[in-house]
């Protein structure tokens, strides 16, 4: 019993030094730190701050050859929020000139005796000139267009016909009422900003460690620790275990400095068990650090590893792209991205306000897959030595 | 400057990265790994949407207003959902993206010839998705609305349902899709991922490059001899300014041949003006590599402050136009943006010298200001 | 020689953040000079070299180069054209994955050598170093003193004016250093150019036109070897007396430099001459039986460890420690037929030797001889292909961390946390090994005492000196005690102050403590303290003995050495050997000569009218060395043509 505890004792110990050197190394690089900082707040700020993919403020032209009250009108429902007036074109070169510089998304033209047409209710056809470089932003902005078109051209015909004078609530029609969950202004900035907090915690998770071990292998410190009583997991473990610890607290300062103050995001959920999970799945990522480490034989082929590692888990982790929109065999690829269950389990806790109970699918994936990987990257650690 | 010293700084560095053969294949596997994964993992078109329905009405109205969604290409149905309360528990599980709840004596009101409401949940975690949802629920809800008005308005004044439709829409709007006529994503996407990759790729080689000859005492050389600052930065960075210069023609051949993106401009306006992009993201990573010491640091430096840059103020997922005025500036500051209009112009647009000589002349100075910078900064006789 | 100044340094001063590692320094070297920079560790020569480099920046005095000034860096620029430097640390300034013949090539054209004059030159510097045969190797698989011999052809190959050498030959073994120097010498002979060279090895101090001796930021003393050597007047005395207990601790009373070797005892007598020595030692022995006893000339050494000492400098206290291998039960340390092989490459073929508790073993050989290799294979950073090596009775590979826990090992390359200060270094191994808090704190005041690092406790080790950080390395591989010790060069770039230290604690360690130690040196006067020698060659123990028995073992074989000083000494190794004198190799300024014959030898000097100073002198391990090595080397360029 006594051998018992007195193993527990050096491993604990050795445990302690191995990580407050860990954290000593970590403090001394100044530059690494300071940036370490600047990505979980500033970083962070910029991603949340700068993005909306809503159609907000289209530039518009618009070409009228009528000139009647109803072609005023009908120009004149393009408003804001959606879209921006932006002034006129008389010509058609005018207009294609002016979506060639970027300087406007959309041109409509609306052809001569358009009001005549209308009030003798013979069809008649608009034309709109839309840039679709951005495909969802064009879709949105023709899909904002042709409510707009079918709402003035439904009234308009009402009023002809004398039919419930043109207002369209006494109409037999369905009235959808949308209303968006867990973002009810559908902020871009909560999801910009959560999204990057995790894709910065996934880059420096698969990062710091594969950086650390590939310095320790060149300085030649890791054969004095081989020599040592320390086992392989000995070294790794206080390594993983400070840098998952330098991750959260970063994660902390961008969840409590930056994203619930300046974008009052709204964190509905336990926040312990967010750092929890959080820590989690940190961890077991550092897996992935080590296996480019193990490989690498200096540090840029590390950092190059790192990035062929990281590119595919963040384009994998369905922030961008939704699972459904992905040819099958990515989807497929989808679930062994630890990083899409961690956005689940972020965005439910955050803003869904989701527990253990609903989030238990995402929590035992990600461990699976995590406790895979970690096992992975110290059995290649251990092997190197052989 | 003399050209001969560059040739031979370059030379030794050009032999030094071909022995390294990991890193030099990685150099060129990366970014065209990049640009196959971005390709097809970052897809921004939202179509089988799952969604469930809670009919509370049961009414043929109510389940002809379903099935317009059900059959629609956008939405996957998921089946009928007992309750609301079920229904919320699918959403809330990500199982479902969408919940439409039709109230009970939907199809009466309709009958009635009154307005009948309905309500649709959308899950909004994603907002660009839930954006794009709402306008495919808006144009079903249409479709439904104006058939329903038609069918009243064709009872009340006796005409055929086909004239009243046609009465009732008297305009047609004829859109017609510039630069990206299929409106397929990937038309739009691969020309930017080109920029996003010449953002990621050269300041990462060279930052690696110049601060590992620090690191490892062989600067030594270049302090101790009588090479100029300039002929060593020249021809330190040469090649990698090379090697992502190869990667420019890889990249163009993956975005023409691999995702068939038309390339209407000119390949003589476009690899220069390209070259000096390169020149510029190279310029970067001088800049991080004589501000570092160590590898470790240069790395993640570079990697953290290109990638938000690259991905959010380069116009690759939201134009600039629809940025907030204090992003914008942010977008205005970095190259990105600058090189996004020179390739969209190049690739989609066809444009030419006349209407890019703009973005290429701040791009030419933006690297010009970088390298002075980087060079101001390099010291050939350090304080420790 | 010219007067001309090359380097002239008026009140020269330069400060890290925290001290000061140069101050009011006064230098001049003149043109056509080899002059030597020697002093401590932490002395501030590196500092002082990169400055007249032009490669750091300095705050305080005035610098001049060629007669211009280099206190910017445009200045700077001005005399670089002129100059090579070759930084401190094996192949530092080289490209790894370059070939020999593409890193010179890529100095010739840095350097802006017309190709047909760097062509001409290249083929000579690498014939003359002998590289030419290995043009097309790469950087990275050359041994440390090809490495050094390749830097020092990329620093020559554009015919600078000065060449600023820092600490060219630490880390190199003896053979491959003689053959250094003796290049070093032909080339600056030849092109009349003036070189800054500092060195931890006292035996090159010797050749140095003149030297400046740096302690603390400051010169101590100035000027030729001979001036120097004056500066600590006295003889050296190399006696064998038993019991060497007894004898040592006697005389240590009197003379503070006095050490063990081997069976022998050596002392610096200062300010006596011959008989003065041999009366107060004979004095101080009086009733001991005194077997042999030899009086001679001191080495620039023993001064360097005079002077030095007087500065309050801890000198080597020679304490007393039995000499018997306490507790010699057990083997510490056995190989046997062990064998590495890196694809067809083999660096080391079936070693086999045992060590026995307390014993000291010391690995000898030539660089690339294999040594490293051994020692990674034994303490289980490397599986063997063949064969096995044990620890305490336990393979390493499978080893627990109680067997763990009872060695230590030092590597070659410093391998501490440069990032982590003294404290936090040794802090750091204490918890790995388990050491509680009480008996840390303990070993910390000891490794502090034992190294000379008190002061520097809060330092980070990166801006420690290479000695300081040797020792620092030392202590952390002692920081647990453990009973069998690895030590890979663990002096290699120490001064011989903290040497002496260094190997006055590895002796307590062997004799009161009974650990056993396995160690490699460049350092011959070291290998003289070993119990126990191994001769590696080419990944083969090729000699396994005492000292005392490698000794004897070639005096009969070639006989007695003698010291031959003569005016450029160097010279006369080629005739000598075509007169049948075989086995002559320069030392320092010197030549030694290992002969049956002295009166033909002397007659033969006579014959070619040069007048010599000849001398006979005891064997050092340093001569056994190179006469075996050399033999070998010849051997197998005779294997394989």
């Amino acid at each position: 019993m006594s051998d018992f505890l007195l193993w527990w004792r050096l491993a604990l110990r050795r445990f302690a030094v191995m990580l407050v050197k860990e954290l000593k190394q970590l403090g001394r690089d100044r530059v690494l730190l300071a940036f370490i900082v600047y990505a979980f707040t500033a970083d962070i700020f910029l991603a949340a701050s700068g993005v909306s993919l809503s159609l907000n403020h289209a530039a518009m032209l618009v070409q009228d050859m009528d000139r009647t009250p109803q072609s005023r009108e009908l120009a004149a429902r393009f408003a804001e929020p959606h879209f921006q007036q932006g002034g006129v074109v008389t010509r058609d070169a005018q207009g294609l000139a002016a979506l060639d510089r970027g300087e406007a998304m959309i041109v409509l033209s609306v052809p001569p005796d358009f009001g005549k047409h209308l009030q003798k209710g013979e069809p008649v056809a608009v034309a709109m000139q839309v840039d679709t470089t951005n495909s969802v932003l064009g879709f949105l902005a023709t899909s904002y267009a042709q409510e707009i078109v079918a709402r003035f051209g439904l009234e308009s015909a009402m009023r002809r016909l004398g039919l419930a004078g043109g207002a369209a609530a006494e109409l037999p029609q369905a009235a959808n009422e949308v209303r968006v969950w867990y973002n009810p202004n559908q902020e871009d900035s909560w999801f910009m900003g959560i999204s990057e907090m995790l894709n910065i915690a996934t880059v420096f998770a698969v990062l710091l460690p594969a950086a650390a071990m590939v310095r320790e292998k060149e300085r030649g410190t890791v054969e004095q620790l081989i020599v040592s009583p320390l086992t392989p997991f000995g070294i790794l473990f206080p390594k993983v275990v400070s840098m998952t610890g330098v991750i959260l607290c970063g994660v902390a300062l961008s969840l409590f400095l930056v994203l619930m103050p300046v974008f009052a995001i709204p964190a509905k959920g336990s926040l312990a068990l967010f750092f929890a999970l959080s820590g989690l799945y940190v961890f077991t990522t550092a897996g992935l650090g080590l296996f480019a480490a193990t490989i690498a034989r200096n540090l840029a082929q590390a950092g190059m590893l790192s990035i062929l590692i990281l590119a595919p888990m963040l384009f994998l982790s369905g922030a961008w792209t939704p699972p459904e929109a992905m040819p099958a065999w990515l989807r497929g690829l989808m679930f062994v991205s630890p990083l899409h269950y961690y956005l689940d389990i972020a965005f439910g806790i955050l803003l869904k306000g989701q527990g253990v109970t609903e989030l238990l699918p995402a929590i035992m994936g990600m461990t699976a897959i995590g406790v895979g990987v970690f096992a992975f990257g110290l059995l290649l650690f251990r092997r190197q030595f052989d | 400057m003399n050209l001969k010293r560059v040739a031979a700084i370059a030379s030794k560095e050009w032999r030094e990265i071909l022995r390294d053969r990991l890193f030099f294949s990685l150099a060129f596997v990366v970014p065209a790994l990049l640009m196959v994964l971005f390709g097809y993992g970052l897809s921004l078109d939202v179509e089988n949407i799952p969604f469930a329905v809670v009919d509370q009405d049961r009414s043929a109205a109510s389940r002809d207003y379903a099935y317009r969604f059900i059959d629609s290409r956008y939405f996957s149905f998921r089946g009928y959902a007992a309750n609301q309360r079920d229904a919320e528990r699918a959403l809330a599980a990500g199982d479902v993206r969408v919940v439409l709840v039709i109230p009970p004596r939907f199809g009466q009101r309709l009958a009635q010839g009154r307005e009948a409401g309905i309500q649709t949940l959308v899950d909004g975690t994603f907002p660009s998705r839930a954006m794009t949802t709402k306008g495919y629920v808006t144009a079903i809800n249409a479709a439904f609305s104006l058939a329903s008005v038609t069918q009243a308005v064709s009872r009340v004044t006796g005409m055929p349902p086909d004239d009243v439709a046609a009465q009732l829409t008297p305009i047609a709007l004829e859109t017609r899709y510039l630069y990206n006529q299929s409106v397929t994503s990937i038309w739009s996407l691969a020309p930017k991922l080109i920029m996003v990759i010449l953002m990621l790729s050269p300041p990462f080689l060279t930052a690696l490059g110049v601060v590992r000859e620090k690191e490892n005492g062989s600067i030594f050389n270049i302090y101790a001899s009588n090479v100029s600052r300039g002929e060593f930065l020249a021809g330190k960075l040469l090649p990698y300014v090379a090697i992502s210069s190869v990667n420019i023609l890889v990249l163009w051949l993956l975005a023409t041949l691999l995702y068939g993106v038309p390339f209407k401009g000119s390949l003589l306006f476009f690899l220069p003006a390209t070259l000096v992009y390169v020149l510029c993201t190279t310029g970067i990573g001088l800049l991080v590599s004589v501000l570092v010491r160590t590898q470790v640091a240069a790395m993640i430096v570079t990697m953290v402050a290109t990638m938000i840059p690259a991905v959010l103020y380069s116009g690759l997922i939201i134009p600039i136009v629809s940025l907030g005025p204090g992003a914008r500036q942010v977008a205005e500051l970095m190259p990105a943006m600058y090189y996004t209009d020179i390739v969209v112009g190049c690739f989609l647009k066809g444009v030419g010298l006349q209407s890019l000589w703009r973005p290429l002349l701040v791009l030419s100075l933006y690297a010009c200001l970088l390298f002075a910078v980087g060079y101001a900064l390099f010291s050939k006789r350090p304080k420790t | 020689m010219n007067d001309e100044i090359v380097i002239r340094a008026t009140d020269f001063g330069k400060r890290y953040a925290r001290h000061a590692a140069v101050c009011g320094l006064d230098l001049a070297v003149r043109k056509g000079e080899l002059y030597g920079l020697i002093g401590p560790d932490g002395a501030g020569k590196s500092s002082l070299m990169k400055a007249v480099a032009g490669v750091l920046a300095f705050e305080e005095g005035r610098l001049e180069v060629f007669g211009l000034p280099v206190g910017s860096e445009r200045e700077a620029e001005r005399v670089k054209g002129r100059l090579g430097l070759m930084p401190q640390g094996l192949g530092q300034n080289l490209y790894g994955d370059l070939s020999i013949e593409e890193n010179v090539d890529f100095f010739a054209r840095l350097r802006q050598v017309p190709a047909a004059e760097a062509a001409a030159r290249k083929e000579r510097l690498l014939a003359i170093t002998r590289l030419a045969a290995f043009r097309a190797r790469p950087m990275k698989q050359l041994s440390g003193g090809m490495k050094q011999k390749l830097g020092l052809v990329c620093t020559l190959i554009h015919a600078p004016d000065l060449i600023i050498l820092d600490e060219p030959t630490t880390g190199v073994d003896p053979v491959s250093r003689r053959d250094f120097w003796a290049i070093l010498a032909e080339l600056i002979a030849d092109q009349g150019l003036t070189a800054l060279v500092s060195t931890a090895y006292m035996d090159e101090a010797s050749r140095f036109t003149r030297m400046s001796l740096l302690h603390e930021g400051r010169v101590l003393a100035e000027g030729a070897p001979q001036d120097i050597l004056a500066l600590a007047p006295g003889v050296l005395v190399q006696c064998r007396v038993e019991p060497q207990l007894e004898a040592i601790s006697r005389l240590a009373a009197d003379f503070p430099q006095c050490e063990a070797m081997g069976p022998d005892i050596r002392l610096f007598a200062a300010g006596l001459d011959e008989a003065g020595a041999r009366a107060a030692v004979a004095q101080r022995l009086a009733g001991l039986p005194c077997q042999r006893l030899d009086v001679m000339e001191p080495e620039l050494e023993d001064v360097f460890v005079a002077m030095l000492s007087r500065q309050g400098a801890a000198a080597a206290t020679a304490q007393p420690v039995s000499a018997a291998v306490a507790n010699a039960e057990g083997l510490a340390i056995e190989a046997r037929g062990l064998s590495k092989c890196f694809g067809e490459f083999i660096a080391v073929g079936d070693v086999s030797f045992q060590v026995r508790q307390g014993e000291i073993f010391g690995l000898l050989g030539a660089n690339g001889a294999g040594k490293t290799t051994a020692i990674k294979m034994l303490t289980g950073i490397l599986p063997p292909t063949r064969g096995e090596g044990r620890v305490a009775g336990a393979d390493m590979k499978q080893a627990g961390a109680l067997i763990k826990s009872r060695i230590g090992y030092m590597s070659q390359a410093f391998s501490l946390y440069l990032d982590l200060t003294v404290a936090e270094n040794i802090r750091l191994y204490a918890g790995i090994y388990g050491l509680d808090r009480r008996r840390r704190d303990s070993r910390l005041g000891w490794i502090l005492d034992m190294a000379g690092l008190h002061g520097h406790e809060n330092d980070l080790a990166s801006s420690l000196p290479m000695g300081l950080r040797q020792r620092l390395a030392l202590g952390c591989a002692l920081v647990h005690e453990p009973r069998v010790l690895f030590l890979d060069e663990p002096t290699s770039g120490v001064d011989p102050l903290g040497r002496r230290a260094f190997w006055d604690i590895l002796f307590r360690l062997s004799r009161v403590d009974g650990v056993a130690m396995l160690v490699t040196t460049h350092y011959m006067s070291e290998a003289e303290h070993c119990d126990h020698l191994a001769l590696m060659f080419a990944g083969k123990v090729v000699a396994d003995a005492s000292p005392e028995a490698m000794k004897q073992e070639v005096i009969a074989e070639a006989g007695q050495l003698y010291r031959l000083q003569a005016d450029n000494a160097a010279a006369l190794v080629r005739p000598l050997q075509e007169h049948g004198f075989a086995n002559v190799s320069p030392y320092g300024a010197a030549l030694h000569v290992l002969t049956r014959e002295p009166e033909r030898l002397r007659k033969t000097l006579a014959g070619m009218g040069v007048p010599a100073d000849l001398r006979e002198r005891p064997i050092a391990m340093e001569d056994v060395f190179v006469h075996r090595v050399s033999q070998l080397e010849a051997a197998s360029r005779k294997g394989q043509p």
